[in-house]
């Protein structure tokens, strides 16, 4: 081992985590490819194994919440002191006062984040944060995972704008999870990380066929028959739409991702049928 | 006030395109320098007081920050409280923050690194704990795939804890907080030589282990 061998694996382990194939590597590295390939695909598995660990949004939610708390604090000091403070500085420590206040009434510290929906008064503040992330996102694969957990949002917010009868809304976030989701299907032009020799009796999971929508209790009335219907149409082709091309994402992606796009294809598609549901109930009143 | 209010809107119009430009264009390096040159700002502003700034850095480091934790310490928990206190002490010390001396992401990842030092000092323990039984790391709908990952991710950890110390604070700083060699080697005080050896050291003795264990 010297050096060299040390410096040609970094460069590898670094082109393989922004997305670039194992095999691509090692073609610009003929001679040290035997010793390196073992590495790399080790290299791999431990990319994918760490991007498994999310903390839990709860626990993220009620961290930020403490944060703003002390914030504030430290904003009165200087206020005392006689400091100078930015007005819009000044603005958002007040907002975000508002959200502390909308958690401490009642919404629930760790379901703060979640429960902004589209028809709510925090909700533009949701977006802008997830465009402030999108925007710093560094790699290709980070910018990939944030469209992901985005789309699930928005179908998470589609399921309840359902439950309360809102078709516009639900039209509205179905193109939101669609935008969110052509973007991170780019990631099947991306070359293909090799399959790690990590031992997984399992393998990759085959995902179940979509299960025909279950009718749904004690929920709100959904519109017009008609409406409901056509919506409901539009909700399936969408739903196959999205999910096919999801899935065709998950063989071609980087092996960062395919645990992220995995979990995604399971929430998208339940939260999918929930909402078919909800509007296929409505249209057979 | 309306003044000064015209001028920040005239500053972003002018900013906006350089951003998508920037977030749009192939050259990832291209887009790296970019958005390192974004973040010193964001920084800067963090570094005066600007509450939406610091979020902004909240939300790019937090979920790196617990992995790095979470791998040096294998428990969730522990993992939770710590991170937790990462980001109280970067609060605090952030008015006094150098950017000229050191990195942002290396200056809270060293945060966390002697956070996880303090840890193991005051528990008077070695830096080897017990996965719990019933972690919860991965929420999803199907049971029998959440197992899986859990699993997988509990070998990764009981791999890492067998490592050397220097080895596993590499690994997990390249791996856990996806740090670059650069930034890893300014958290640790080391020279990029050494840190890329731990790393090519490590990586290999993970591979004999997950060979034995095959």
């Amino acid at each position: 081992m010297t050096g060299k061998t040390e410096d040609i694996f970094n460069n590898c382990l670094q082109r393989i985590l922004k997305g670039e194939s194992i095999e691509d590597c090692l073609k610009t590295y003929p001679e040290q490819a035997p010793e390196l390939e073992p590495l790399l695909k080790t290299s791999a598995a431990l990319a994918q194994r760490s991007s498994a660990i999310q903390p839990d949004p709860g626990f993220k939610v009620r961290v930020h919440s403490q944060l703003q708390a002390m914030l504030y604090d430290k904003q009165k000091e200087i206020e005392e002191r006689g400091a100078k403070i930015h007005f819009w500085y000044k603005g958002w420590v007040l907002a975000m006062t508002g959200v502390l206040g909308l958690l401490l009434i009642g919404v629930g510290t760790a379901g703060a984040s979640t429960s902004a929906l589209p028809d709510g008064t925090l909700y533009p503040l949701k977006l802008a944060t997830e465009q402030v992330r999108l925007t710093l996102a560094f790699s290709d694969v980070d910018k990939a995972k944030l469209h992901i957990q985005c789309a699930e949002h928005r179908a998470g917010e589609m399921v309840e704008m359902a439950r309360q009868g809102k078709s516009d809304k639900v039209l509205m976030l179905t193109e939101q999870v669609d935008n969110h989701l052509d973007k991170v299907h780019v990631m099947e032009e991306m070359p293909v990380v090799e399959e790690t020799p990590v031992p997984r009796e399992k393998g990759p999971k085959a995902l179940a066929p979509i299960p025909a929508p279950a009718p749904s209790v004690g929920v709100e009335a959904f519109g017009e028959g008609k409406e409901a219907g056509e919506l409901e149409k539009t909700l399936s082709q969408s739903r196959t739409r999205n999910l096919n091309a999801l899935r065709n994402a998950l063989d071609k992606a980087p092996e960062r991702l395919k645990p992220i796009l995995q979990q995604a294809i399971e929430n998208i598609e339940q939260d999918y049928n929930k909402t078919i549901s909800i509007v296929g109930s409505g249209s057979n009143q | 006030m309306r003044r000064c209010l015209s001028q920040l809107n005239h500053v972003l119009a002018i900013l906006t395109p350089a951003i998508n430009l920037l977030s749009s264009f192939s050259f990832s390096s291209i887009i790296d320098i970019g958005m390192m040159s974004i973040e010193k700002d964001i920084v800067s502003r963090a570094i005066k007081g600007d509450g939406e700034a610091f979020a902004q850095l909240y939300e790019r480091y937090f979920d790196g920050i617990y992995r790095y934790v979470y791998v040096r310490l294998g428990d969730q928990s522990e993992a939770e409280d710590l991170t937790q206190e990462v980001f109280v002490k970067a609060l605090e010390a952030i008015g006094h923050y150098k950017q000229r001396n050191l990195p942002f992401a290396p200056w809270l990842f060293r945060i966390a690194h002697n956070q996880v030092i303090d840890y193991f000092r005051k528990q008077g323990k070695m830096e080897k704990v017990p996965l719990e039984d019933d972690i919860t790391l991965v929420s999803s709908s199907n049971p029998a795939l959440a197992a899986e990952r859990e699993l997988e991710i509990e070998e990764l950890i009981n791999n890492v804890e067998k490592l050397s110390p220097a080895q596993r604070e590499v690994i997990s700083l390249r791996f856990g907080a996806e740090l670059s060699v650069a930034e890893a080697a300014k958290v640790l005080g080391k020279n990029e030589g050494t840190v890329k050896a731990l790393q090519y050291n490590g990586v290999m003795a993970l591979k004999r282990m997950l060979l034995t264990d095959k």
